[in-house]
């Protein structure tokens, strides 16, 4: 970041917080209701140290964290997996085809009481919503990937002597997918994090950012709420940045990739 | 010279349900070790009889067969250089001319080592770590040649693998290609545009009509190697091809 792009950043943060500020003394101020930036910033140091009896803020992240990976990476292996089976294998895609459209839009936030009723308030209970938010993205962009790959690759292949389906599938197959998949990889994780929160908010767990939201709210404390919401916005944002990154390094043999 | 290498007896192919009669009855002998050249107008049908030798398109009549044995698929035994290169963008210029020695099995030490002489020959070196999309056409077009040299396989199918070099590297890569091509004794079906690219490097010139393709003539070089350009033989037998194209 150059000095220019920083000023224009903090200008930006800042004209937020400001107008937020305003707003609040202008028309709420009353801190039952809402809170300023201006108390929002001391809570979430209070938050942070630990300073708040019953709310400790990095241990609710790790356990966010923890939900997150749990069905994240179910949901990537299936997707994965699946997509590159359904991409290549016409048939296999005409067979899945009906399930995945019925399912797909129903919002994972509608899985919650199932979820509940089957794997009762458990980890395992917030993993599944978050598998399920984050499964379909990653399952189509890899079918996407695979079955977009230019069929002169494959010639080539078999041309230069590549004769076990395995060689193609891991030579050709999988790294000619990759940048869909990727993207596949970026989305799903976003969607899966913003699961979290709506499964932690059913009180699945007792630690947990969304969990705490709650917690706070049932508190009349917005401050809390405030605090642990930006704790997702910034973790979330944390999250995206690893996947660009990833992106950018795996696939830097593509023509005109920008991370920026 | 062996008889029975590759026959192509009564080929015959169309595209699109029928309606386009792309190859018409071939019928040819390549002699094994023998240099072909396939000289005829563009969209005649080249390419396409170099996709079903290479096992990648199904003929509609007839059958080419390789010592004996009918053609139902691609091979170890053929390898094409494909007319728009089809590097692996996704590999650097080193894991694409691995890549026909990695399906073969080849030890790492000793396929670097094979690798990096074709590097040396396409005068490639210091581009081992670039990506196909930093390199120019010419380039591309070196690469791909690599690539199926490295394979050493009995028959190369070369679809106008020099045609995007300037004249001065392609004069220098058909030298080469002689070279290579009388050291190893492999057999070449090439196919070209140029009549002098032909007649420099072939035993014998294959003319093709418009589409459907026949075989309408087919032209024996007879010049000994190394061929002289501007010799008097060399251009009289060039006039003649011309001739026969037009
Ligand atoms: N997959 C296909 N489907 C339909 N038509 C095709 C297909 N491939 C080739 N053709 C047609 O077959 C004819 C012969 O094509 P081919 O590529 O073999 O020609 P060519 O002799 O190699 O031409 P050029 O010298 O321009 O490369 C062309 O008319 C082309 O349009
Ligand atoms: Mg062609």
């Amino acid at each position: 970041m150059n000095l220019k792009n920083l000023i224009i950043f903090i200008f930006s943060i800042g004209s937020f917080f400001a107008i937020w500020e305003i707003y609040y003394w202008i028309f709420i101020n009353n801190p039952f209701i809402l809170a300023p930036p201006s108390r929002v910033i001391p809570t979430f140091y209070d938050l942070l140290a630990g300073n708040i009896q019953g709310f400790y803020m990095p241990l609710d992240a790790i356990y966010s964290l923890y939900h997150y990976f749990l069905g994240f990476t179910v949901a990537v292996a299936v997707g994965f997996s699946v997509g590159l089976i359904a991409g290549w294998y016409k048939r296999v895609e005409r067979f899945l085809y009906p399930i995945i459209e019925l399912i797909r839009p129903i919002p994972p936030i509608a899985w919650i009481p199932i979820s509940i009723l089957l794997l009762k308030l458990t980890h395992t209970a917030a993993a599944f919503i978050i598998f399920i938010g984050s499964v379909f993205p990653i399952l189509l962009n890899t079918i996407y990937g695979v079955s977009s790959i230019e069929k002169k690759y494959i010639e080539a292949a078999l041309t230069l002597g590549a004769t076990k389906t395995k060689d193609i599938f891991i030579k050709v197959i999988i790294p000619a997918s990759m940048p869909a998949f990727l993207t596949g990889l970026r989305v799903g994780s976003g969607v899966a994090w913003m699961c979290v929160v709506a499964a932690e908010l059913f009180g699945v767990s007792h630690y947990g950012l969304g969990y705490k939201i709650e917690l706070g709210r049932l508190y009349h404390s917005p401050d809390i709420v405030i605090s642990y919401m930006l704790a997702i916005g910034i973790v979330g944002l944390f999250l995206d940045r690893i996947y660009r990154t990833l992106e950018a390094s795996i696939v830097k043999w593509r023509r005109g990739y920008l991370i920026e | 010279m062996s008889e029975n290498f590759l026959t192509i007896v009564n080929l015959s192919k169309w595209y699109g349900n029928g309606n386009i009669h792309v190859l018409d009855n071939i019928n040819l002998d390549v002699f094994r070790g023998e240099f072909v050249s396939l000289l005829g107008p563009s969209g005649c049908g080249k390419t396409t009889l170099l996709r079903i030798i290479a096992g990648l398109e199904k003929q509609d009549k007839g059958e080419v067969r390789l010592k004996g044995e009918q053609i139902v698929g691609p091979g170890q035994d053929r390898v094409m250089v494909f007319q728009d290169y089809a590097l692996f963008p996704w590999r650097t210029v080193l894991g694409n001319i691995l890549f026909g020695l990695e399906v073969r099995k080849i030890k790492k030490e000793e396929a670097l080592k094979i690798a990096q002489n074709y590097i040396k020959l396409v005068n490639l070196e210091g581009f081992e770590n670039s990506y196909p999309h930093e390199l120019s056409g010419g380039m591309k077009q070196r690469v791909a040649l690599a690539r199926a040299l490295v394979c050493d396989p009995e028959i190369l199918l070369m679809d106008e693998p020099l045609a995007a070099l300037d004249a001065q590297t392609r004069n220098m890569m058909q030298s080469e290609l002689v070279r290579i091509w009388s050291a190893t004794k492999k057999t070449i079906i090439y196919v070209t545009h140029s009549i002098e690219e032909a007649v420099y490097l072939s035993d014998r010139v294959i003319i093709f009509t418009p589409r459907p393709a026949k075989v309408k003539k087919i032209v024996k070089v007879d010049i000994p190697r190394p061929r002289d350009r501007f010799s008097r033989e060399f251009v009289e037998l060039r006039a003649k091809i011309y001739e026969q194209l037009h």
